[in-house]
């Protein structure tokens, strides 16, 4: 967030001083004089335009460059003015001063107690942002949540070369040696028919994997319903069977989450381990049968193993249909005439310190010279081999998502735009019935810019405040998301959130302030424009109309 | 006749009424917009569930099935307000495309193709042989081979757009597809082999059904393949589920519980049957229970979003308050002057609801004009963002959506007016309460004129 307000604050600063330098240079040191309108105008167009190219080269993405057309009318005024620079600061400074003046700040106190009604614009913009905000921190908190799976479940890293990469270990062995890399683990793809018991048959997908290395690369371990508590690294071995192979099955696949609290029913999960279940797979395999002129077929393998743990990822997808073999066991009985270790993809863990695109390059490094020097593969099959992060994988659905949270918030934020009218309505009408005030303030020699500021500022406060109540708000809706969830069910029978539906099992509840921030600012500018109209309305009030006695 | 009148000037002659009109129509518009696209969605998704379903639905999700489900069928077929049925086996298997080293587990479906067309929509569903259902299993190379149909997912890849790029025919592929064959009682019928049932298919179809999961992970293929591969042929034969579809003037709920009547008075007769104890898990459901985890998720997401429009819809309830107070303040005189010629607070009231009846009927029709103006063109307009701007409202390659929805239902265009004129009624209300309560001796003193 500060970084966000830094850069904030740098984008401001740059716009502001290259747009001003040249005007205030052309003007006080250049020319030393006052320029007519037309020159002016012209000068600040030319300007205007340099701004835009320049703004553009450097980066920047804005489609109306608002701020830059601000400094075109700024350069107008300079350029007209026949103040020296001097009093143009001076007056400048004293603007701000008297907007910041007591004066206002005790006026727009007195407005916020004594006008009532003033307090329904602050609920209109509380109301507004607060939904904004909760909409963009469960969208984004989605986003997050999604985006973090993919890490918990693959690591940081995956390669997966087109074909089955052969001699993994040492691939890894070579990769664990860069500095940028933490551990790295190999797995074996494969799907299967699980049989659980009576008349109980699911597809699975099946990976292989090493177990004690994938609890070091991905959040195995904390997956693990049985050996999450234990001391050493979690494994597929079977107590007092030695020649049955173990495996994990994903919580989904023993049982459904239940239809109204949508809860997985633990302890008949955990009842499975030690049971036995026979899973069907299979692998292509050349035949030998002159009939069928040694063409390849599928050939189906079955594999009956024990239950050894239960894994619960609170992802629906993964604990629906995953199931976890030891890859050497799945190796063997779906290769078996492959002797050397074989994997589809490699899975890699940085380091806590190394950035992705560090991780991607090392990666890519070593990956080029095993796949040249030990494999002997060629260039093509190397080019095709897919090195990515986790989350690049999921950057479609990722863009996905925050599109449809922008066409969301862009409705939402339209039909808040009658804030706008609401705080427009109420401020005419302070002004109407404030005619005095303004006359007085006017009579002691306040410019009319000072009243305006007046006005647009107490819009700026009722923005502040309104937004203020809003972020404590969504702030209480969104930590308490789940709670209010829960609650809407007990009361109203309805399960708004499921897992088999929204992937996960409890609902992101984390706020996202780079959103919120930009959210308040943006309440706090329609609040102000609210009150752009009755600012000018006042601005055009003349004391001696108003102050006379009859 | 006055209050007519004196409404009629108001919205004239002061302009800030103008705002809360303008305020009532963007309301109005963006949830008719809304509405409408989130209305169109859910219906078309409901439809689709419905065609994938017929309107009842006799099974059991056990993979074990239900024997003597013929005779029920049979049944089911002479009532008179039954217009067919279709008997579906139910099960998971292993496909793998031959010549490649892929497979994956699916569900399949066994039907016969043409009473499950008359019983569901799947015969709309189908590509190369919608003419001619029954031939929707005779695949056009190998003809030795029985044929199935794909979902269409797992054949072909949509476009940008949301298209398919469909042959002449079906590619020439064969699939081999494993059930594990299961006895009465769920065991594995052939254990002790470890063995389970393969057999191969020929790629004779696809099934479009517009519900992703569907079209991306079902496979369907002859009924007696599927009842042989999965261990339900036999001497007792069994089968999953059996499709009912109503004749057209049958009542779902009507239908369904006939149904259901008919199928406990056939549990009752076949009680002491050897099998009798797999009736235990049937259920007789309309297609609405049957599909309810899918359709109840998007219903829910409706209700959401009407919850949410209705909070952001208070703030126009404020404007209209504000706009009424700032409207009495101003014509404290008229009022004092109408109370001061005998006119009753109810009189005032009803002149300030009238006024809000304006504003409500004016914004509404303007909301109503311009949300359907805007629905008319909203395919155009994504069609134009999406060439110039390669911007979709959702990328069709991943949803299974068509065209955005735009057909506005005018039960929901009667409810949004109401809720507007609701609105306006509730935000004027109280300041048309405090009008009422002036005393024209106070707001016709002389130095208030």
């Amino acid at each position: 967030m500060l970084k966000l307000f830094l850069w904030l604050l740098f984008s401001i600063l740059v716009t502001w001083v290259i747009g001003l330098s040249s005007v205030i240079l052309i003007r006080y040191v250049l020319l030393r004089r006052p320029l007519s309108r037309k020159i002016s105008i012209l000068l600040a167009t030319f300007f205007w335009v340099v701004n835009i190219v320049i703004f553009i080269l450097l980066g920047s993405k804005s489609g109306t460059h608002v701020s830059l057309f601000i400094v075109y009318l700024i350069s107008c005024y300079i350029y007209q003015t026949p103040n020296s620079i001097k009093v143009l600061l001076s007056n400048f400074i004293s603007e701000l001063y008297s907007c910041c003046y007591y004066i206002n700040f005790f006026l727009w106190l007195r407005y916020l107690h004594k006008k009532k009604i003033v307090l329904l614009s602050v609920a209109a913009v509380a109301l507004s942002s607060a939904l904004l905000i909760v909409v963009a921190s469960l969208f984004l908190g989605f986003i997050g949540a999604f985006e973090q799976s993919a890490v918990d479940a693959m690591g940081d890293i995956i390669i997966e070369p087109p074909v089955k990469l052969a001699r993994y270990p040492e691939f890894i062995e070579r990769l664990e040696r860069e500095e940028v890399i933490k551990a790295a683990t190999a797995t074996l793809l494969s799907n299967g028919l699980l049989h659980l018991g009576q008349g109980n048959v699911r597809a699975v997908k099946i990976w292989g994997i090493q177990a004690g290395k994938r609890a070091k690369v991905t959040g195995l371990r904390r997956s693990l319903l049985r050996q999450k508590h234990l001391r050493f690294d979690p494994s597929f071995n079977v107590e007092n069977a030695e020649d049955i192979p173990g495996g994990f099955i994903g919580i989904g696949v023993v049982t459904e989450p239940d239809e109204k609290s949508d809860e997985y029913d633990f302890d008949k999960a955990l009842d499975m381990i030690g049971k036995y279940v026979v899973l069907t797979t299979g692998a292509v395999t050349e035949t030998k049968s002159p009939t069928e002129n040694n063409a390849k077929r599928f050939k189906r393998k079955p594999i009956k193993f024990a239950v050894v743990d239960i894994v619960f990822t609170g992802v629906y997808d993964l604990d629906k249909n995953f199931i976890y073999l030891s890859i050497d066991m799945l190796q063997k009985k779906i290769y078996p005439d492959r002797t050397d270790p074989i994997a589809d993809q490699i899975q890699i863990k940085l380091a806590d310190d190394a950035s992705s695109a560090d991780g991607l390059e090392a990666v890519r490094r070593v990956w080029s010279e095993f796949a040249s020097q030990e494999l002997g593969w060629s260039k093509y099959f190397i080019s095709e081999t897919v090195i990515i992060t986790s989350k690049e994988m999921q950057s479609r659905y990722v863009s996905e998502l925050r599109k449809q949270m922008g066409v969301l918030l862009l409705i939402f934020g339209v039909v808040s735009l009658s804030v706008v009218l609401l705080i427009l309505c109420i401020f005419y009408m302070i002004v109407e019935t404030r005619q005095k005030d303004i006359a007085i303030i006017k009579s002691c020699g306040t410019p009319s810019s000072s009243v305006a500021l007046l006005f647009l500022g107490f819009g700026g406060f009722v923005g502040v405040i309104g937004s203020a109540f809003g972020v404590l708000f969504a702030y209480i809706i969104t930590k308490n998301i789940n709670a209010i969830e829960e609650w809407i069910r007990l009361v109203f029978g309805l399960k708004l959130w499921k897992s088999s539906v929204y992937m996960f099992s409890s609902i992101p509840n984390e706020i996202d302030w780079g959103s919120t921030l930009i959210i308040v600012l943006f309440a706090i500018v329609a609040a102000a424009m609210g009150a752009l109209i009755p600012a000018i309305v006042a601005v055009q009030i003349k004391p001696v109309n108003i102050l006379r006695y009859e | 006749m006055y209050k007519i009148l004196l409404a009629s000037r108001y919205l004239i002659k002061r302009r800030i009424s103008y705002l809360a009109f303008l305020a009532v129509a963007l309301c109005v518009f963006i949830v008719i917009v809304v509405m409408t696209v989130m209305i169109g969605l859910v219906s078309d998704f409901k439809e689709k569930n419905h065609s994938f379903a017929g309107d009842c639905v006799v099974g059991t999700d056990s993979l074990v099935g239900f024997a003597y489900y013929a005779d029920f069928a049979d049944e089911v077929a002479k009532l008179d307000f039954v217009e067919s049925t279709s008997t579906v086996i139910n099960t998971y298997g292993l496909i793998n495309r031959s010549g490649t080293d892929v497979s994956r587990g699916v569900q399949i479906f066994g039907i016969d193709p043409k009473s499950h067309s008359l019983a569901t929509g799947f015969g709309r569903t189908v590509h190369y042989h919608k003419d001619d259902i029954s031939k929707v299993f005779v695949p056009a190379y190998d003809t030795n081979l029985p044929g199935c149909v794909l979902g269409i997912d797992m054949a072909m890849i949509r476009d940008l757009r949301g298209k398919y790029q469909f042959g002449q025919m079906p590619f020439n592929t064969k699939f081999s597809i494993s059930c594990f064959p299961l006895t009465a009682k769920g065991a594995l019928a052939k254990a002790g082999a470890g063995e389970i049932n393969t057999k191969t298919f020929s790629y004779s179809d696809v099934s479009q059904s517009g519900l992703a999961r569907i079209d991306s992970s079902l496979i369907y293929i002859p009924f007696e393949q599927a009842q042989l591969l999965c261990g339900m042929g036999g001497v007792d034969k069994r089968a999953s589920r059996i499709h009912i579809k109503f004749k057209s003037d049958v009542r779902l709920g009507t239908g369904t519980n006939k149904v259901g009547a008919l199928w406990r008075d056939y549990m009752r007769k076949n009680k002491d049957k050897a099998k009798a104890n797999l009736f235990e898990t049937v259920t007789v459901q309309t297609w609405k229970e049957h599909r309810r985890s899918f359709v109840a998720a998007m219903e829910k997401e409706q209700t959401v979003l009407t919850v949410m429009f209705s909070l952001v819809g208070i703030t126009t309830v404020f404007i209209i308050f504000v706009v009424f107070y700032m409207i009495i303040c101003h014509k404290s005189k008229d009022i004092g002057i109408l109370k001061s010629i005998g006119v009753s607070n109810s009189g005032i009231i009803g002149l300030f609801s009238s006024f809000a009846v304006f504003l409500a009927s004016l914004g509404s029709c303007m909301g109503v004009f311009g949300g359907w103006l805007f629905l008319r063109k909203i395919n155009s307009i994504e069609d134009w963002l999406f060439a110039r701007f390669g911007f979709q409202m959702w990328d069709r390659s991943i949803y299974a959506i068509g065209d955005i929805p735009n057909q506005i239902e005018l039960r929901t265009v009667l409810v949004i007016i109401i809720s507007a004129f609701a609105a306006c009624l509730v935000g004027a209300i109280v300041p048309a309460w405090q009008g009422a309560k002036l005393r024209p001796v106070e707001s016709l003193q002389v130095n208030q004129l």
